[in-house]
């Protein structure tokens, strides 16, 4: 490959991490904008949905590349965005040769993922606080909290085999109904909802769903409908989950 | 202030607190969405307090925290996103959300109707919020490199 395209290709490697990274479809856009001007491309078109990638750009000497990038696995993780933010602005200021450029993607893309116990540590904190948050009491918080757990090992077990996203939320929150039942029938939740509600700020994509609807806002509209598309499958997903125990076993929830 | 939004403030700050973990955040600034989460349930029931209105007062604090986001990110040197959406996290309506789509699982569309309703226009509020700060910092931020120009 010739060392433009080898270029592009990078560049587009740190529009890919900012993206499954979470960070919004107007900064990826113009982070791969600014970079490729960077590295002396006199035009760049890029369209970025939360799908996909395609980049075309225009070298000094009127040679013309495009490349893609499909997206498939999104997840949320600021340290990454904040980290290729930086390497852009380095870029900017001053292009780095190309190896180097590799180099400090692959740091950014392989950085360590932290204390184990991040993770239930926050679905704890947020299962429990948002139960009572919403109404419930202190008995429904530590109830949330344990259902939480379930959800955890769920959600771990669930990766692990590579189960669809729609599929594990379904299986994630009928679990999760059955555990916070399980929990109000042993004596210690009183609010079935408040459990259930807690623990749906877990698994609901509302920050997605706040995020499409600015992308719709700002002009990115094929972006803000695929993700507010997703976010509603997500959301029939929950509620069939939660209606799959609630309704056999709640008497009709 | 009674008790009950004392406890919802604290819960806010923790539940913040949770998702700034989740989100990979560490040090100062899992620090600074932790109070921006508090501040942003403040915001909502000051907003509640002027207004007597859900919605209103769901753009009031989006846009009240946008503002404090976008101070907080200037002194931090990070994206705005970063911690402008951890802080937004208290006003993320799940039990609407929970509701509506349980009635509409039911069948009672009455009921789904008048929740999913309420979500829409909450999730819309906070969009709102959040874009019209982001739309006046940009174009301010553009006047003011024009501006510059100009004396150079």
């Amino acid at each position: 490959m010739q060392q433009k395209e080898q270029t592009l290709f990078a560049i587009l490697d740190a529009g890919e991490l900012l993206l499954t990274a979470g960070a919004e479809v107007a900064r990826v856009e113009d982070t791969i904008r600014r970079m490729a001007h960077a590295y002396g491309f006199v035009r760049t078109d890029v369209l970025t949905i939360t799908a996909s990638m395609i980049v075309t750009v225009q070298a000094a000497n009127g040679d013309v590349f495009t490349q893609t990038r499909r997206i498939l696995r999104r997840e949320t993780d600021m340290r990454r965005i904040e980290a290729v933010n930086a390497l852009s602005r380095t870029v900017c200021r001053n292009p780095l040769p190309l190896d180097e450029l590799r180099g400090r993607i692959e740091e950014i893309r392989s950085m360590p993922e932290g204390s184990k116990w991040r993770l239930p540590a926050a679905y704890l904190l947020i299962a429990g606080s948002f139960a009572v948050f919403f109404g419930g009491s202190w008995r429904d918080g530590i109830a949330a909290m344990l259902c939480s757990m379930v959800l955890y090992a769920v959600g771990r077990v669930g990766v692990r085999i590579r189960l669809q996203p729609i599929v594990l939320t379904v299986i994630s929150a009928a679990l999760m109904c059955l555990a916070a039942l399980i929990t109000v029938k042993a004596g210690l939740g009183q609010g079935l909802d408040y459990i259930i509600i807690g623990n749906i700020m877990l698994l609901i994509p509302g920050i997605a769903l706040v995020t499409s609807l600015r992308d719709m806002i700002v002009g990115d509209t094929i972006s803000g409908l695929l993700g507010a598309c997703e976010a509603l499958l997500r959301a029939i997903a929950i509620a069939a989950g939660c209606a799959l125990v609630l309704m056999q076993l709640g008497g009709a929830g | 202030m009674n008790t009950q939004m004392v406890l919802q403030v604290v819960m806010a700050t923790i539940g913040a607190m949770g998702f700034g973990l989740l989100f990979h955040m560490s040090g100062g600034r899992l620090l600074a969405i932790t109070l921006g989460g508090a501040a942003n349930w403040i915001f909502y029931l000051l907003g509640m307090e002027v207004y007597h209105d859900r919605v209103i007062a769901f753009f009031v604090a989006a846009l009240a925290t946008a503002v404090l986001a976008e101070i907080m990110a200037r002194l931090m040197k990070t994206p705005v996103i970063t911690l402008l959406v951890p802080m937004l996290v208290p006003l993320i309506p799940g039990g609407d959300l929970y509701y509506t789509t349980l009635a509409l699982v039911q069948g009672d569309m009455e009921a789904f109707a008048q929740y999913g309703g309420m979500f829409i226009r909450e999730a819309g509020a906070i969009s709102f919020g959040i874009i019209l700060v982001a739309c006046v910092v940009q174009t301010a931020f553009r006047l003011w490199m024009l501006f510059r120009e100009r004396k150079v």
